[in-house]
Formats: C-alpha cells, sequence, structure tokens
C-alpha cells in the first residue's frame, strides 16, 4: 500500500501548492508554491507507476534477465517524471527571470502592485 | 514527398544552431530563420495538397523504428494539414511582420519564435498525449519568453500571469496524462478508446479536457489573456490568439472522441457562454487590442460550441462550419492585430488616423466585415450553416445566445469602423507610413481572405458569377477609381443597363418583373442624379453598383442561401453608402445593428423552412413551401425592420437624413421595397400554406401605426430629408398594411402604391438634393421663397405631393381609391379609419414641405441662388412622366398587377378600358383628371384676376405674443410650424420608442461593464477563477 | 472576505475531484502490456539493462528531444528577458570554507556527473541526472569565486552543437535504420557493456553536455553576468 500512501502525500502537495499560489502575495512565494505542486504532481506520476513489492526496472543483480518482466515497475511513470521534472525546472526558470524583472521594474515583489491592466 | 517530421529536424537543428549563425551576422540567423519557416509552409502547402486534392491516405511517421503504441507516433491528416498550412502561413506572416524587430533585437526572439512554430507543428500531429505535453510546454515557454519582446512593466506582469495560468494549466494536463496512461495503460490516441475510462477514470479525461480547455480562455477563467492580448507587441500577440490557440483547439478535438457526451455538453455550453461574455463585455471596450482580445475569445468560445454542436452531422457540412469559422477567425484576426500594431492609437476613438492610408483603412474594413460573418467571407457561410445546425438540432438556447452574441461583437466591430471612418483626428499625430514588412501581410491576409471566400462559395454553392457580381462590381470600380466622378458614373449607369437586359429574360414571373422596374429602372434613373457629383467619389460607384445588383439578384435568387448572400450584399454596401454621408457615423451604425438584426431573423426563419424542391427563382417557388409558423413570424419580423415598421424604424429617419443627398433616393425609394419584396415573399407562402396563427392580421396593424405615426413625426421635422424620411416611413406603413391583407385588391393596391412611392418619393428627395446643393442647408426655415429661383425643382414638388396625398387627379387618388375599397371589403373597418385620418395627418406635413420651402419670402442670402443643376432636374422629370403616365393610364399598371395578383387570388376588379371597377364602384383615372383640371381651372382664373390686389409683407414681421424669439429664424412661421399640434398630439409620435432603444443599449453596456469587473488584473485572482472553474465544471459535469 | 471563501471552495473542490482517485486507487500487481514490451524489448531488442533509459531516449525519444528543446528555451528564454542594462551589484565574496571545499569537490563533481551520464543505459541515471549534477558543479564555482566570468561564447557552442547532433543522430536513424531516432546506427554490442545499446549512450551523453551547459547559462545569466 505504499504507493497510495505517496499518491496521498502527492495530491497533498499539490493541493499546498496551489493553496499557497492562491493566497500568498510574494511573487517568489507564488512561485514556490507552483514548485511545491509540480513536486506534488511528480511523486502522483511516481505512485501511479508502482507496483507491489517490485523494484526498479533496471536489469542488474537484483533482477534477471529472463524474469524480469515479472520483477520490475513499470518504467513509463518513471521516463515521464523525468520529462516533466525538467520541463517544470524549466518553466520555474522562466517565472524567476519575469520575476527579476518585474522588481527591477516595480520595486515591489507583492502580486497586488501589479494589476495596472483590467477589465 | 518530404516527410513531416523534418518540420521538426530543420527547426531544432537550425534553432540550435541560430545563435552561431547569428555570429557570423545578422543576415545569415535571418535568413536561416525565414527559410525555415517557408519551408514549412510549403511543405505543409504541399501535404495539404496531396491529401485534399490526390486524396492519399493519413501520412503515418512511427519514431525510433517502433510501431504506436510502442513509440511516438504522428500523424499527418487533411484536417493535420489544413491547420497546419494556415498555421505555418500565419507564423511566416506574423514573422515578416515582425522582421525590424527580429532584424535589431536579440537573435534569442528568432530561436523562440522558430521553436514555437516547432511545438505547434508537433503538437497538432502529435498522437501520444504525453509527447502532447511536452510540445504544448515548448508552445508555452517560447511564448512566455516572447511577450517581452516589447518589455515594461505591462508586458512583464501579463506575461506573468499568463505563466502562472499556463504553469497551472499544464499541471492539470499532466495529471490528466498519467492518470489516463494509469486507466488505459497507453499513452496513444489511437489506442484509446472512450470505454477504457468509466468511474473514477473519467476524472482522468476530465482533468486533460478541462486543462486544455483553460488553455483556450473560456470565460471567466481568462483574465490573463486579455492582459496579454493588450499589451504584448502585435505581432507576438496575432501568434498567441491565432497560431497557439488554433494548436491547442486542435489537440482539444483530437482527445474529444474520448470523452462522455455529457462532457462535451458542458464544454459547448461554455464555449457559447464564452462568446456570449466576452462581445458583451466588448462593447464597453475601448482599447484596441484588448477589444480584439475580447472578440478572438469569443471567436474562440464560438469555434469550440460549433465543435460540439456539430458532432454527428454530415462531415462536409461540418468541416464547412469548423473550417470556415476558424479560416475567418484567424486571417481578420491576425490581420486586425497588424493594424493595430501599426496604427499605434491605443483607444478606437483615436482610430481616425487610419484614413491618411487609405489601403490600411480598406484593408481594416475587410477584416471588420469578414469578422462580423459578412458575405462573401468565411464566416458568413459558416454561420448560415451553423444556424441551420442548431434549428435543426433544435438547440434553440445556444442558437439565440450565439445570435444575440454575434449582434454584439458586430456593434463593437462596427462602431469602431465607423469610428476610423468618421471619428475626428485632426488634433492627433498622423499616423507614419508603415514599411513593407509590416504592410505585405496585411495585405497578404486581406486578399487571402477575399479570395478563400469565393472559394468556399464556388466549392460548397457553386454560385454563378452572378451572386458574386455585387463584388466584381466593387472591385472592378475600385481598379478605375481614379477616373473622373463623371466617367465612373455613366460606366455604372451603363452597367445598370447591362444587367437589367441580362437580368430581363431570366425575369419569369410578372411578380418579379414589377420588382425588376422598381429595382433596376428606378435605379437607373436615379443614378442619373449622381451625375452631378463634382469630386472623385472613390468608392462611392462601387458600392452603389453593389447594392443594385443586389436588388437585382433577390429577384433570381432560387435557394434561401442565394436571397440571404443578396440581401446580406445590400446591407452591406448601403451601409457603406450610408456612411459616406458627413455625419452619418450613428446614423450608419444604427442603421448596420437594425438591419442586421432583421438578417439574423431572417436567416432563422429561412433555417425553420423545409427544403425547396423547385430550382426556380424563391419569389416564384415559395408558393409551394409549408413554411413553420416560427418562420412566419421571425421572417416578418426581419423584413419589416428593413421596411422600416414602427417600433424598429429609429434607424430609418437617421440613415435616410445623413445619407449623401444623391444616396437618399435609393435608401427610400428603392431600399425600402427591398423589405416590401420580403413580406411579399412571406405573403405568397402565407397564401397557399397559412399557418394556425394570423400573422398578417398583426402585420397589418403595424402597418397602419407605422403609417400614423411616421406621419405625425413628418410633420414635426425641421429637416426636410428627416421629414421626407419618415414620409417614407408612413408610406410603406401604407404598403404593408395593404400587403397585409392577403387579398387580391390588397396586394394590387400595395404594389400599385409602392410603384408609387418609388416614383414620387425618388422625385423629392432629388429634389431636396438640387435645393440642398443649391442652398447647404436642410432646415426648411431656413429657406423660402424659392419658387422663384428653382421653378422646376418647385413643379417636381408640387407635382409629388399631389401624388403622394391622394388628392385627385395624380395617381395617389387612385392608390388611396383601392387601399380603401382594399380595407372595406377585406373588413378592416378599424384600420381604414386609421388610415384615413393618417392620410390627413399626411397633409399637414406636405402642406409644410412645399410651403417653407417654396412659397412666403425669398431669404437675402438665396437671392442669387440658381435653379438645381440639370442631372437633378432630369431624373425628376423622368419620374414626374412616370407619374402623369399612370394617373392618366392607370391601367397601364393597374393591368399588370390585376395578373400578378390573380396569380394567388380570384380577381376582385374589371378592367373596362380606363376605368377599373370594383364592388364598391369605379375609377377612371383619365376622367378624374379631367374634371380635376376643370375644377381647379376656376380658382386659377379667379387667383389670375386678383393678382393685382395682393399685399406684400416684410420678411420678419411676425410677433409672437408673449414669446421672445432667440434668433430671428425662429420667428419664421415655418419654424416648428406645428407647434400646437405637438403639444397636444405629440405623444402620438412615439418618442418612447427610441427611448426603449436608448436604454435597451444603454443596459448592454452597463451588463457589460459589470460583468468585465471580474478581472481585477490581479493575477492571483485570475487564478482563482481558474481553480474554481475547474471545480464548477466538474461539479457540473459530475452531476450529469 | 470573500475572497478567502472563494479560495476555501477552490480547494475543497479540488478535494472533492482528487479523493475519488484516492478511495479508488489500487496498487497494481503486474505490468500492463506496453510496460511489458518495454520490458522484454529492453533488454532483448535494444540490450540496454536500463529500461527507463530506453523508454527516454528510444521508445519515447521524441519526447526527450523536446525536453532538451524545452530546456534550451528556457536558456534562451531567460536570456531574453533578463536582457538589459548589467546593474551594479554588491559583491561578497565567498567565505573560505566555501571557497576550500570548492576547489576540492568541483573536479570530483564533474567526474561524477560525467560518469553518471554515460553510463545512464547501464545503471540509474542518465543524461539530465549527469547534467544537473554537472551544473551543480559550476554552481559551486560560480558562488565559490564571484568574480568568475563564464565564456558564454563556448556554452553557447557547446550547447548547440551538442543539441545538433542529436538531432543528426536521429536522422541518421532515418537514413540508415528505420526511423527517425533509432539507436541502431551503431552495433548495439553486447548486454551490459559500457560501449553497446547502439547510440543509446552517444545521445545520453550528448544530453548530458547539452544540459549541463544550459543549466550553467541559466545560472550564469541568472547571476547577472553577461
Amino acid at each position: 500500500m505504499i504507493s497510495l500512501y505517496t499518491l496521498i502525500l502527492g495530491i497533498a502537495l499539490l493541493l499546498i501548492g496551489i493553496y499557497a499560489m492562491l493566497t500568498r502575495k510574494n511573487l517568489m512565494k507564488i512561485v514556490i508554491g507552483f514548485s511545491i505542486a509540480d513536486t506534488g504532481t511528480h511523486i502522483i506520476i511516481v505512485s501511479l507507476g508502482y507496483l507491489r513489492g517490485k523494484t526498479a526496472p533496471v536489469i542488474d543483480a537484483a533482477v534477471s534477465v529472463s524474469n524480469a518482466v515479472r520483477e520490475v515497475v513499470d518504467p513509463v511513470p518513471s521516463a515521464l517524471v523525468l520529462t516533466a521534472i525538467v520541463i517544470g525546472l524549466a518553466v520555474t526558470a522562466v517565472m524567476l527571470s519575469f520575476i527579476v524583472e518585474m522588481y527591477k521594474k516595480n520595486k515591489s515583489l507583492s502580486i497586488d502592485d501589479y494589476q495596472e491592466l483590467k477589465w | 514527398m518530404v516527410s513531416p517530421i523534418y518540420i521538426l529536424i530543420l527547426s531544432l537543428s537550425v534553432g540550435f544552431l541560430l545563435s552561431i549563425f547569428d555570429r557570423a551576422g545578422r543576415k545569415f540567423s535571418l535568413t536561416a530563420f525565414y527559410s525555415v519557416l517557408t519551408f514549412n509552409v510549403a511543405l505543409m502547402g504541399d501535404w495539404l495538397y496531396r491529401l485534399a486534392v490526390l486524396h492519399v491516405p493519413t501520412f503515418v511517421i512511427n519514431t525510433a523504428g517502433f510501431n504506436a503504441p510502442v513509440s511516438i507516433n504522428l500523424e499527418l491528416g487533411v484536417a493535420e494539414a489544413l491547420v497546419l498550412f494556415l498555421a505555418n502561413l500565419t507564423g511566416l506572416m506574423a514573422a515578416v511582420y515582425l522582421f525590424d524587430k527580429f532584424r535589431e533585437g536579440k537573435v534569442s526572439s528568432l530561436i523562440l519564435y522558430l521553436l514555437l512554430v516547432m511545438g505547434v507543428n508537433g503538437l497538432v500531429m502529435t498522437q501520444d498525449i504525453f509527447n502532447m505535453f511536452v510540445f504544448l510546454e515548448i508552445l508555452s515557454i517560447s511564448t512566455f519568453a516572447l511577450t517581452t519582446l516589447k518589455k515594461n512593466l505591462k508586458t512583464l506582469s501579463a506575461g506573468f500571469k499568463y505563466m502562472i495560468a499556463g504553469g497551472v494549466a499544464s499541471t492539470f494536463f499532466l495529471l490528466g496524462v498519467v492518470f489516463v496512461y494509469y486507466f488505459a495503460g497507453t499513452l496513444n490516441l489511437g489506442f484509446m478508446t472512450a470505454d477504457q475510462f468509466s468511474g473514477i477514470g473519467l476524472i482522468a479525461l476530465f482533468l486533460l479536457s478541462v486543462s486544455l480547455f483553460i488553455e483556450l480562455k473560456p470565460f471567466p477563467a481568462n483574465g490573463w489573456a486579455l492582459d496579454v492580448y493588450q499589451s504584448v507587441d502585435s505581432g507576438i500577440v496575432s501568434v498567441i490568439a491565432v497560431v497557439n490557440s488554433a494548436a491547442i483547439g486542435f489537440a482539444f478535438y483530437k482527445i474529444m472522441p474520448l470523452l462522455p457526451s455529457s462532457f462535451l455538453t458542458a464544454f459547448g455550453m461554455a464555449g457559447i457562454v464564452t462568446f456570449f461574455f466576452s462581445n458583451m463585455m466588448g462593447l464597453k471596450q475601448e482599447n484596441a487590442k484588448r477589444l480584439l482580445g475580447y472578440s478572438s475569445i469569443g471567436q474562440m468560445g464560438l469555434l469550440l460550441a460549433s465543435l460540439v454542436f456539430t458532432i454527428g452531422i454530415e462531415p462536409a457540412v461540418r468541416y464547412l462550419i469548423i473550417g470556415g469559422l476558424f479560416l475567418n477567425h484567424l486571417l481578420s484576426k491576425a490581420g486586425l492585430f497588424w493594424i493595430a500594431g501599426i496604427v499605434k492609437e491605443e483607444k478606437i476613438r483615436n482610430w481616425g488616423v487610419l484614413r491618411n492610408n487609405k489601403p490600411l483603412l480598406v484593408l481594416f474594413g475587410l477584416f471588420i466585415f469578414a469578422l462580423s460573418g459578412l458575405p462573401p467571407f468565411a464566416g458568413f457561410w459558416a454561420k448560415w450553416e451553423f444556424v441551420k445546425v442548431l434549428v435543426d438540432s433544435k438547440m434553440f438556447f445556444v442558437l439565440g445566445t450565439v445570435l444575440v452574441g454575434s449582434l454584439f461583437e458586430l456593434i463593437f466591430l462596427f462602431r469602431w469602423f465607423t469610428m476610423a471612418v468618421k471619428e475626428n483626428a485632426d488634433e492627433l499625430e498622423p499616423m507614419a507610413s508603415p514599411g513593407f514588412s509590416r504592410i505585405f501581410p496585411v495585405s497578404f491576409f486581406g486578399i487571402l481572405a477575399a479570395v478563400v471566400s469565393f472559394g468556399a462559395m464556388r466549392c460548397f454553392y457553386g454560385s454563378n458569377w452572378l451572386q458574386v457580381l455585387p463584388v466584381i462590381a466593387v472591385l472592378f470600380i475600385t481598379l478605375i477609381d481614379s477616373l473622373p466622378s463623371k466617367v465612373k458614373g455613366f460606366i455604372s449607369l451603363a452597367a445598370v443597363a447591362g444587367y437589367g437586359y441580362y437580368l430581363y429574360p431570366l425575369l419569369t414571373g410578372n411578380i418579379q418583373l414589377f420588382f425588376g422596374v422598381i429595382f433596376i429602372a428606378g435605379s437607373a434613373v436615379n443614378l442619373i442624379s449622381t451625375l452631378n457629383r463634382k469630386n472623385q467619389s472613390k468608392g462611392f460607384y462601387g458600392f452603389l453598383l453593389m447594392m443594385i445588383f443586389s436588388f437585382g439578384n433577390l429577384l433570381i435568387a432560387s435557394t434561401y442561401l442565394e436571397f440571404f448572400l443578396s440581401w446580406e450584399f445590400m446591407t452591406l454596401s448601403s451601409f457603406l453608402l450610408i456612411l459616406r454621408g458627413q455625419n452619418a457615423q450613428r446614423a450608419s451604425l444604427m442603421y448596420m445593428i437594425f438591419s442586421t438584426a432583421g438578417a439574423y431573423l431572417i436567416m432563422v426563419g429561412f433555417s425553420f423552412a423545409p427544403a425547396l424542391s423547385s430550382t426556380a427563382a424563391l419569389i416564384l417557388s415559395i408558393q409551394d413551401v409549408n413554411l413553420p409558423l416560427i418562420s412566419f413570424i421571425v421572417l416578418a419580423i426581419g423584413f419589416m425592420i428593413k421596411s422600416g415598421s414602427v417600433g424598429v424604424h429609429i434607424w430609418l429617419p437617421e440613415a435616410h437624413a445623413e445619407a449623401e443627398s444623391d444616396v437618399s433616393p435609393f435608401i427610400s425609394a428603392i431600399l425600402l421595397k427591398a423589405g416590401v419584396f420580403g413580406l411579399l415573399l412571406l405573403g405568397i407562402a402565407y397564401v397557399s400554406n397559412a399557418p394556425s396563427f394570423d400573422v398578417f392580421y398583426w402585420v397589418g396593424w403595424i402597418g397602419v401605426i407605422t403609417a400614423i405615426a411616421g406621419a405625425f413625426m413628418a410633420s414635426f421635422q425641421e429637416d426636410a430629408k428627416k421629414l421626407l424620411a419618415y414620409s417614407s416611413m408612413s408610406q410603406v406603413g401604407y404598403i404593408v398594411a395593404a400587403l397585409a391583407m392577403i387579398t387580391h385588391l390588397g396586394w394590387v393596391s400595395a404594389l400599385y402604391l409602392a410603384f408609387n412611392h418609388m416614383m414620387f418619393k425618388s422625385a423629392l428627395f432629388i429634389a431636396v438634393a438640387g435645393i440642398y446643393y443649391r442652398t447647404r442647408t436642410r432646415k426648411m426655415y431656413e429657406m423660402g421663397g424659392l419658387i422663384s429661383r428653382m421653378p422646376w425643382t418647385y413643379m417636381t414638388v408640387l407635382m409629388s405631393i399631389i401624388a403622394v396625398s391622394g388628392v385627385p387627379p395624380l395617381s395617389g387618388f387612385g392608390a388611396k381609391w383601392l387601399i380603401y375599397t382594399a380595407f372595406i371589403t377585406k373588413g378592416w373597418y378599424l384600420q381604414a379609419g386609421v388610415l384615413f385620418f393618417a392620410s390627413g395627418v399626411s397633409f399637414l406635413y406636405l402642406y409644410r414641405l412645399i410651403h417653407t420651402i417654396f412659397l412666403g419670402q425669398l431669404k437675402y442670402e438665396h437671392q442669387e441662388i440658381k435653379e438645381a443643376p440639370a442631372w437633378f432636374i432630369i431624373p425628376q422629370y423622368i419620374f414626374l412622366a412616370g407619374i402623369m403616365a399612370i394617373s392618366m393610364f392607370p391601367n397601364l399598371i393597374i393591368k399588370p398587377l390585376n395578373a400578378i395578383a390573380m396569380h394567388y387570388f380570384d380577381s376582385s376588379i374589371q378592367i373596362d378600358g380606363l376605368t377599373v371597377m370594383s364592388e364598391l364602384g369605379y375609377w377612371n383615372g383619365n376622367l378624374v383628371m379631367y374634371v380635376t383640371m376643370a375644377v381647379f381651372a376656376i380658382p386659377f382664373i379667379m387667383l389670375l384676376l386678383l393678382k393685382g390686389k395682393t399685399q406684400k409683407v416684410k420678411q420678419f414681421n411676425i410677433v409672437y405674443a408673449a414669446e421672445r424669439p432667440e434668433s430671428p429664424q425662429t420667428t419664421h412661421v415655418a419654424h416648428n410650424m406645428y407647434a400646437h399640434l405637438r403639444k397636444s398630439l405629440g405623444s402620438l409620435s412615439l418618442p418612447r420608442v427610441q427611448e426603449f432603444w436608448n436604454s435597451v443599449a444603454e443596459w448592454s453596456h452597463t451588463l457589460g461593464a459589470f460583468f468585465r469587473r471580474v478581472y481585477t488584473g490581479n493575477g492571483q485572482t485570475y487564478l482563482l477563477h481558474i481553480i474554481l472553474y475547474i471545480v464548477v465544471m466538474y461539479a457540473v459535469m459530475g452531476g450529469q | 472576505m470573500i475572497k478567502n471563501v472563494a479560495v476555501l471552495i477552490a480547494v475543497i473542490g479540488l478535494v472533492a475531484i482528487f479523493l475519488p482517485i484516492i478511495s479508488g486507487f489500487q496498487e497494481r500487481d503486474e505490468l500492463n502490456e506496453l510496460a511489458a514490451q518495454y520490458v522484454e524489448g529492453s533488454i532483448n531488442e535494444l540490450r540496454v539493462p536500463n529500461v527507463v533509459t530506453s523508454v527516454i531516449v528510444t521508445y519515447r525519444g521524441l519526447d526527450t528531444l523536446g525536453e532538451v528543446t524545452v530546456l534550451f528555451l528556457a536558456t534562451v528564454g531567460v536570456g531574453l528577458i533578463l536582457k538589459g542594462k548589467k546593474e551594479d551589484r554588491i559583491k561578497i565574496s565567498a567565505s573560505e570554507l566555501l571557497e576550500t571545499t570548492s576547489s576540492v569537490l568541483v573536479a570530483m563533481i564533474m567526474v561524477l556527473g560525467i560518469y553518471i551520464f554515460t553510463h545512464g543505459h547501464l545503471t540509474p541515471g542518465g543524461g539530465f541526472q549527469g547534467g544537473v549534477v554537472i551544473a551543480s558543479g559550476f554552481l559551486l564555482l560560480l558562488l565559490s569565486n564571484v568574480s568568475l566570468k563564464m565564456n558564454h561564447s563556448i556554452m553557447h557552442f557547446v550547447e548547440s552543437l551538442s543539441g545538433v547532433a542529436y538531432v543528426a543522430i536521429g536522422v541518421a536513424g532515418i537514413v540508415l535504420t528505420v526511423g527517425f531516432l533509432n539507436p541502431e546506427v551503431l552495433p548495439l554490442g553486447k548486454f551490459g557493456n559500457l560501449l553497446s545499446a547502439g547510440a543509446v549512450p552517444v545521445i545520453y551523453s550528448l544530453i548530458g553536455i547539452k544540459v549541463g551547459s544550459e543549466l550553467t547559462s541559466i545560472l550564469v545569466t541568472m547571476g547577472g553576468e553577461k
């Protein structure tokens, strides 16, 4: 049942992250919220790939070549999560550089100070 | 045959290498950059040709040497190729538009742009949902970064909001992807089926679809997008609004087959809601790019709705609707965003600067028309078919919302257009002339929009060239527009004559022939007065010919669509003609709004109608059609809007009065008859298949009320043209009332009156045009005594008002005689009484017209005035001759009308030589003429004898008791002539109608202003909207 | 106040969406058909012991190419966004502790990074992981030596060339074998050897180099150096 707990953990992180994004005024904290949510998503992905009592899908001493199919967890989510992590990183980097520039222009990190466009 | 994977390969390689190329010089990097973009377009064009024309099978690319689902595969079918061809083309053109930025900015922007376009290609072609996520992120990240191409606080904060929204949406998409994998065991769309998802599996689909949907900016979770549209560089915005949306929309389209119908319905409704609210909020918007943003979002909503609501219909029609809406949005929105970038004025009120650049103004108009769904552009065909689909599937709520939303959109687009054409821009800095790289994409898309429209038209409807003649006329006149006005006038006259000659054999029914005379011959005579034009009048003759040809095409239209097409051409051309008037901004806008509302009703009415079995002209074949009641009602209202019936008449006086003075005769004498023609069409259907509810009884009453209200309002006008306008309204009221009787005599009298009205109202408007030409005023109290200076014009007016008023001996008498006979035989006594009263009122305004202009004393400033130019006099006298002819020999016209009406009813009159006999009596026009002449001779001789005893009075020696005049003119008897009547009966002139429509307008604007308050500008609030939107959609979908 | 309530509703709503997933979640016992195919294919066809690697580099190679592109775009994007005037900023020199440790550690970190990406097909790890480790080495350098100037041109050059080389190997797949990104352009070799599995280790090494240089480049740009 380990994957159920990690799934719950992942969803909890996701919600915490979104809650942070919805309530924190500081731009940096919003981005941190995004990262937390993103991490939660990654944990969810990995949880979904877990198989009861199986090991990592790498053929070594622990996994025999002949019986590999019955001994390893699903390799697909592991592959997906890697891509997802890198993409999350890229998005975060771009977000942070926006904040740097916004701060340079407006000398404020509060999201409430960036609402000149409306209606 | 080059595999489309090379688009990805080439873009990536060049993208990776661009910064190295750039070290050798910007020339190299730019060359590589544009080459790849061009390559993409060419490759997709080639594939589109192969797939759509040569019908090669869908091309599948398996990567890594394995078949799907083991490896990721890409697919290129017709739909993909079409979307990608257009997306790449737009991408290329936007890149051309951005050429200056790309040449001067950092090489980074080139790389980002190139890979953005690659992301679009990948997103559309890939069949793997995780791969979709990757391409979506490529697209998003490059777009995020490119929003800072023009870097300031606004773009940065808009970009940040965009990232927050986009980031969260793609997180949810990713979750959807892995949950789908968990349930379906595959990531490949080709290997998923809807039945793999049930119970909590549906949540996976929900996350997958709702997050893509969020990226498509549904109301109200779309504040971030509006901020981006408003602030970011126009070139990039055009890509976001068009290319990105197309790709993401296509991704949504790809996952649609998996979704259960409850999801689809919810998404479709959400699309409709978005369309409606965006356009409503657009009403209040004054910033040009944000306005375009609202429109864009609305269009995407409509497109999504059309994706959903056309499921299950015939594929060809479905692709026409979706493709038409998409193409229309793509071309016109990109074009408009580019123009917005060139104009640089943020406020739409300041767009008058666009007049410095005429070609750009023309393109601007073209895109506005296309976006409003006017023919011949793609949106018109799509909208027509979509309405039909909605009617057939009984989705009336959706239908109503779409139409009202479209009307909102049309209002703000046309308001913007009229501002650009008319709003004063003298104090603004003139627009700098744009470079070639900026003007080229706009022109290219403008031409493409036109070409594609014709293509679609031929392809789907095989329309003959006659149907597109109105547009050809505009193009032709544009080509020769540098010729002097008079030359163009004669060419146009020849064109109308040639058209009439060509049309004549096609008018097989008497009824067509009769309206052909009104529409074509009437127009030709009226055209003579335009020969007086001295300035170059660019564009004028093009629109005029367009309108005249549309009139003619209405007669021979053999399907509902052809009829509606000509109807819309007519509306558009008459709008453009009215807009030419000096102060016609408001008038033309109002005309357009009312006409479009009418047109929508007509469209709906036809959509309810059963299919036609005959290929004859609609006016002939309609009698075999069993129209449902709803068609009768909406069509009647639609046509009555065009004929200016009371309640929806408020466009009429303004449009007639503010149009150029030689345009007004066309509007009043001929255009209004198109509404009559429509009602007649409806009447014919009614004769053979009357519905359970007597629609025409109420139409008759509306006609009667229109007649009396128009007459009253005409009496209180100071402006000669407004007086004539209200008079037209009143006269057309008579015609409508007579038509509505649906009896033989009713129709004879209606058509008789229509013909008569065409002649005398043309004559009167041209007469007033001549007076205006000399005096430069339309205010009647500023005239007087012109009889001595303009006797020829006086004669016209005198004869015409005799013809209007219905006193013997002229044709109006016959009209009145016929109409009252008809009413009495029908048994509509009350209506007859009211009309009789209205005739009395019409004496008031007719008297006012002739008295205040021609009688009394000549004003000092008019002492030297000359008779109107011959170009005005000639048509007047042609019409007068016509009036005289049918007055003397009414049977010239009664006979054919009798024949027309006998086609539908038993005849109720006998014609014996010069005498017409009904069951109530007889009328001999010839005899009446002689008798009246004799009666007139006596007082005339008396007057001659008394001539020496008249006393001359100085001009302003009238003193009003206890009233101090503001200026000498207001003491003139002609000023506020019927003040006493106005006090007692003014309430009958229905000022409340005006108030009603004003409050409708105000309310829609206020509602728009209210709803747009959700867009607080705060990125966090926008995120909250998104999350709540997801939750609400979940509740809606889960609940079903 | 209203906003707080709305936030509460939003979060509760999200819980309501995810709750059925948690309550209906069942840990799986067996690989699905597709995953089983991957495990067998990786061992028998590609001779890659690390199944995740064969999924990433080969079966879902297009994703990985896209992923590299995303990172590349982030590098370029950050460069575009942060362009502009250099700011005067106060630079505080690193502590002695940091300087000393980094001089010892950087070389080891780099070697570890290279090891990770070259052995990506054999052991857990791969190009991305290795690249990140290398970038962390550079980060340590930047932190310990605040006035260090990294050569942007070289980094761009490395980035570009490794990217193009990756694409080129993919195209070689079309020309020499059956499809884009097929690893059999190079001999598959013996299962479990360093030089085996066709182009997989080459691709992973290129990715490692590319990721390392890109992340470093982002760090340098964010550090405010031009």
